[in-house]
């Protein structure tokens, strides 16, 4: 678990710290996106696409359309809020700012700056939530959406070690695109396929795409939150989402280490 | 005088070729070491191992008496490193660069408000500390750059090329601080490509070409040595002659430079020059670090 180890030190906190003081220093600017998106979402997928379907059926129940989107709203912020931390922010630090490599030329070393990323993005991610999180009481006390509130504090921890899997992922990318430019290569042919055919924001029934979901932990995630936040079962999808999570962080974060060594260091 | 650091027999394999090839470096406190070579000679993979961003695939080193590769975030603890190009954080303000430096270092800095103050003074940066550095001239970043690598009081400094694409007054101002760093005790290592440079701020350099050490000394020595004492500048278009005493002497074609055949000759082969061509029209000067550059680009 030497891979596991830099998470842990305090040269990893001190990158997230650096990450934080730059993201509160705008938080007027970084706020806004997170509690104005999910009511965009709402009302683009809730009253526009729900108009035409008021309601569907979900684990044999009907449930409003609205209530549906919600904890895939959730979901969806996680997904898009780190793989994008990992994706472009990451790459301007890394290749324009050269952030990691005034980083490096102190006690920091290459792990703590990945890790340090990795953090970030999860800790990013479940601030965004829980600012998506906050909306979404709002809407339920305002009798738009019927959701048990109470359990929404539960998504949180989850979403953090979600989004530091997906930053895992994103960081691949960053490791092997030559520029900015080609991120789109990774966004159309990855973060876009895996975003909408997740079940975020309609339930997929085609058997295809309901055996290509097993091994998306996005499509656990939503369902997970469905079952915590709308009342259904947890357990496949929290094994899922804990499961991916692990393999992820196991597999993806030596391997992000490896590209990127050779990358930033040259070594 | 401690030594702040030892380099021993270091190798560096990069891309399937030995980029670094047994390369030996000490330095001691108060003392200034050059760091010279051409392009592609294998300095900046030297000075990456020395402050522990590469792992030397052979040899040793030790930084205040602490291996690196046993104990590199202690043995990092004593390095400050001002890289060739601009890596500050320009998310942050000059003074916020400081700080935010000193967060990436264990124990934290003790005193680090007045630390921080001191070194903006001493880096004439005041004025500019609520600025971002992008809006600093070239000369006051450096200043920015050196000064962030001292935040955390090293005792070893590393300065990749410094002075690079500064104007001579900025120069200066740069020198000087290097100056006043090794009278307080530093250990510094440098990287330039600039002879005046060396020579006025190393107090012995090492000269590195296609990964080896080929000469130590001081500047003047190494040039001396590798070189020659002076150089004769001659027109390639009266060089027929010329190459011909040469080959005599069993020497190579000289380098070629817009034109003209710089030839580098000791005191004794100047004499003989003069009397062989008296009526030819020719400059002689004295060896610099291009003499000394293009000399080992040529060598076989």
């Amino acid at each position: 678990m030497s891979w596991l180890a830099p998470a842990l030190e305090w040269q990893s906190r001190a990158v997230v710290a650096r990450h934080l003081r730059v993201y509160l220093r705008n938080w007027h600017t970084a706020f806004l996106p997170p509690a104005v998106e999910p009511v965009t979402m709402l009302v683009a997928f809730g009253v526009g696409l729900g108009g035409y379907v008021a309601s569907l059926t979900w684990q044999g129940r009907p449930i409003e359309y609205m209530t549906y989107v919600a904890p895939g709203l959730l979901a969806y912020a996680t997904f898009m809020t780190a793989i994008f931390q990992s994706l472009f922010a990451a790459f301007i630090r890394m290749r324009y700012q050269r952030t990691w490599e005034g980083q490096l030329t102190t006690q920091v070393a290459l792990p703590h700056v990945i890790w340090g990323e990795v953090l970030w993005a999860g800790l990013l991610s479940t601030m965004y939530v829980a600012i998506v999180a906050t909306v979404l009481a709002v809407l339920h006390a305002a009798g738009l959406l019927d959701l048990q509130v109470a359990r929404l504090p539960v998504v949180l921890p989850i979403v953090f070690v979600a989004g530091c899997a997906f930053a895992a992922l994103g960081l691949c990318f960053t490791a092997l695109v030559p520029t900015i430019d080609h991120m789109n290569l990774p966004v159309f042919l990855l973060v876009l396929p895996m975003g909408l055919l997740s079940s975020t924001y309609f339930p997929l029934e085609h058997p295809w795409l309901v055996g290509l979901n097993l091994i998306n932990p996005l499509h656990h995630l939503a369902e997970l939150f469905r079952g915590i936040l709308i009342g259904g079962p947890v357990m496949w999808h929290l094994a899922g989402v804990a499961i991916l999570s692990a393999l992820m962080l196991g597999i993806l974060v030596p391997l992000d280490l490896r590209l990127l060594r050779r990358r930033v260091l040259g070594d | 005088m401690s030594v702040l650091l030892d380099a021993r027999s270091l190798v560096k394999h990069l891309g399937g070729r030995r980029v670094v090839d047994g390369v030996d470096l000490v330095c001691e406190s108060g003392q200034i070491v050059g760091l010279l070579g051409p392009n592609g000679a294998g300095k900046t993979t030297t000075l990456r191992m020395l402050y522990g961003f590469l792992h030397a695939d052979d040899g040793r080193i030790h930084v205040d008496g602490v291996e690196l590769g046993r104990d590199l975030v202690r043995a990092k603890r004593s390095i400050g490193v001002c890289t060739q190009d601009d890596t500050f954080d320009g998310d942050f303000t000059v003074e916020q660069n400081l700080t935010i430096a000193a967060s990436y270092f264990r124990p934290r800095p003790t005193d680090l408000t007045r630390r921080v103050a001191e070194l903006l003074e001493r880096f004439e940066l005041g004025p500019y500390a609520r600025e971002k550095p992008e809006t600093l001239s070239g000369g006051y970043r450096r200043r920015l750059m050196i000064a962030r690598a001292l935040v955390h009081r090293p005792r070893l400094l590393f300065l990749d090329e410094p002075t690079t694409g500064l104007d001579p007054q900025a120069r200066m101002g740069v020198w000087d601080l290097v100056d006043g760093l090794r009278a307080e005790g530093l250990g510094l290592i440098l990287t330039t490509h600039y002879m005046d440079e060396a020579e006025r701020l190393s107090d012995t350099v090492t000269v590195l070409a296609r990964g080896r050490v080929v000469a130590r000394g001081t500047a003047k020595t190494v040039l001396g040595d590798l070189v020659g004492e002076h150089v004769v500048v001659v027109g390639a278009g009266s060089g027929a002659a010329v190459a011909a005493w040469l080959t005599a002497r069993g020497r190579g074609a000289p380098a070629s430079v817009l034109g003209a055949w710089h030839v580098p000759l000791s005191g004794e082969e100047l004499a003989d020059f003069a009397r062989a061509f008296p009526s030819l029209r020719y400059e002689v000067r004295g060896p610099t670090l291009d003499d000394l550059f293009l000399k080992l680009a040529l060598a076989p």
